[in-house]
């Protein structure tokens, strides 16, 4: 407040308040120009391009919903779309699995080595996403690491078949992929939470169960609300996880889109289709949304 | 009443082989789990680091040897070379840009007041939002239509877009934990708001702007969707990783190359974290690492 007042009497001449008036448009001009060139228009000329026939070799049409048409008859995108949600939520649920009982572990009993475990979900995230999971590839094979070793210990005698090139690689490759970020929100809200309410429930009776339903789920519900949309989201359109460690059965429509753009060169198709993801991805964030101010309340 | 009376009596009905068991699962368990956890993340690199040093041309057991020679063979491989060094142009070019562009709208959306800085936020938050895949798609459709040919220039373009708005936030995070006084103070001995950003923000900002630029580097190098649908013929080296993978024929010289790859990363990291940590008034680890986390989260 004092601050106000005291350049209140710098900026009484109008020159000044003009200068003050445009001082945002300096600061913004670049950021904003570069988003409205490389960001809005591609994504309008996207839009615009979901409701034409459209591929590289040109042959634009007027309006049309064919697109759309082709997308919810073929009896493929239904099947891919059935895939790509039962991938999507086991690795969402694989890793809430994980991350709750880890942030737990990390916020309230961890002690010394609460900022190494922090550190080590933090730099996770600065590797190369390709190598990690070119890295998952070369131990899941037929040939790779984990069948020798199941083999050499005598718990298999003939190499696993399903590690890789299955749902069950796909789902193991993206959980270990984005856990992280699935952790570090939970880890931040469960911070927040004061000790002193668990010791209070165990002193009134509660078992770990009723701890955990009635005081911590409830009170980290906007970090679980976060790493949802984190996570969840960019799972449907992930294309580069099924492509390297997927087979028939893991193809998602992440690789639907990259095909009908790079290898088919259907434009219109792929435009439609990552429109439709882009909506599923807002009826998602807004579902989370709810269910985690829901939560709240009880 | 009821409940409480119940569990006076609890403790005693299950003092037996449950309670062991209990204990042993809240002394061990935490541990146990957050170990296997952290294998689980680093396991598969370790081992490619390890299995990047075996004299045979599989991923797989028994051990065949040490040898260097995968490591020699991916310096000879120009392809590989030419995708490296392509990254790296484009991250050379894409790190400070994202920090200018960055820094300006972060400094922008915490500190000035105008009347569209509620939209502004949201839409530098977009390019965060927005899936990289659409992100792509929509650029190589963009850039047909404008009839600008792919190539790691178009890369740089993109990667630019969804590289700053990231620094953005990092910035504001800076921005709104600094203290305000010393502006005010500034402004109060009749420093212009020009001033106060030369004298006053910017030495404070100089580290975290320093530490922003290693991470957009490193944003930018492993950034595969942009790369992968608007590099055109140019190769950048993740899209070299995935085509290898998939057309496989030499992957020892991946197993190398990679290792290489993430050993440098997390050298830059932790360039980051003490750049980040320098002069920013946290003196114990923990609050360092505090700092660190609060910074590029």
């Amino acid at each position: 407040m004092a601050t106000a007042a005291a350049h209140v009497p710098k900026s009484s001449s109008r020159a000044a308040r003009a200068a003050r008036k445009l001082r945002p448009v300096w600061f913004l001009v670049g950021p904003m120009g570069v988003l409205a060139a490389l960001f809005v228009t591609p994504l309008i000329i996207l839009v615009m391009m979901s409701f034409q026939h459209y591929s590289i070799y040109g042959a634009e049409s007027g309006f049309t919903l064919d697109n759309f048409r082709m997308l919810f008859t073929d009896p493929i995108y239904r099947a891919v779309a059935k895939d790509t949600i039962i991938i999507a939520t086991t690795a969402m649920l694989i890793q809430l699995a994980i991350a709750l009982p880890l942030s737990y572990f990390i916020a309230f009993r961890a002690g010394r080595w609460e900022l190494p475990m922090l550190l080590l979900l933090v730099l996770v995230d600065e590797l190369n996403p390709i190598v990690r999971i070119y890295a998952w590839r070369m131990l899941l094979g037929r040939e790779g690491v984990i069948n020798d070793f199941l083999v050499w210990i005598g718990i298999i005698d003939q190499p696993l078949d399903w590690l890789l090139f299955t749902k069950f690689s796909v789902i193991l490759v993206l959980s270990t992929s984005w856990v992280n970020y699935t952790a570090l929100p939970i880890y931040a809200s469960m911070k927040a939470i004061n000790p002193g309410l668990f010791e209070a429930a165990t002193d009134l009776g509660a078992g770990w169960f009723t701890r955990w339903r009635r005081i911590l789920i409830p009170l980290a519900a906007p970090g679980i609300f976060v790493a949802v949309i984190l996570v969840y989201i960019p799972l449907f359109t992930d294309f580069a996880t099924p492509g390297l460690v997927g087979g028939a059965s893991s193809y998602m429509l992440g690789n639907s889109v990259a095909d009908l753009m790079v290898t088919i060169g259907d434009w219109g198709g792929g435009a439609a289709l990552s429109l439709l993801l882009l909506g599923a991805m807002g009826i998602i964030s807004v579902i989370a949304y709810y269910l985690s101010k829901l939560n709240q309340l009880d | 009443m009821d409940s409480v009376q119940g569990t006076l009596a609890v403790p005693v009905a299950r003092r037996s082989i449950g309670s062991h068991v209990t204990r042993a699962f809240n002394a061990y368990g935490g541990p146990v789990f957050a170990v296997l956890f952290v294998v689980l993340l680093y396991g598969p690199l370790v081992l490619l680091a390890v299995f990047s040093f075996n004299d045979s041309i599989v991923f797989s057991l028994p051990w065949s040897g040490f040898t260097t020679k995968w490591y020699s063979e991916a310096f000879a491989n120009d392809n590989l070379l030419m995708a490296l060094r392509n990254s790296v142009i484009v991250a050379s070019i894409v790190a400070p840009v994202s920090v200018v562009l960055g820094t300006l709208a972060g400094y922008a959306i915490t500190r000035l007041r105008f009347r569209l800085r509620g939209p502004s936020a949201m839409l530098l938050a977009a390019p965060l939002v927005v899936p990289w895949l659409v992100i792509g798609i929509s650029a190589l459709i963009f850039f047909s239509q404008v009839q600008m040919a792919l190539s790691w220039n178009t890369v740089v373009l993109m990667q630019i877009v969804v590289t700053f708005p990231l620094v953005t936030v990092l910035v504001s995070a800076r921005l709104l934990r600094f203290e305000r006084i010393q502006e005010e103070a500034a402004i109060d001995l009749g420093a212009t708001q020009m001033q106060v950003i030369r004298y006053i923000l910017l030495p404070h900002l100089i580290p975290s702007l320093a530490a922003a630029a290693i991470l957009a580097f490193s944003w930018s190098f492993n950034n595969f969707e942009i790369s992968f649908f608007v590099g055109g013929f140019d190769q950048l080296f993740p899209v070299w990783v995935y085509s290898t993978l998939r057309h496989a024929s030499n992957l020892p010289i991946v197993n190398a190359i990679a290792s290489l790859v993430s050993v440098t990363e997390v050298l830059l990291v932790y360039l980051a974290y003490l750049l980040i940590t320098w002069r920013s008034g946290a003196r114990s680890s923990k609050e360092k690492a505090d700092t660190f986390i609060g910074s590029i989260r």
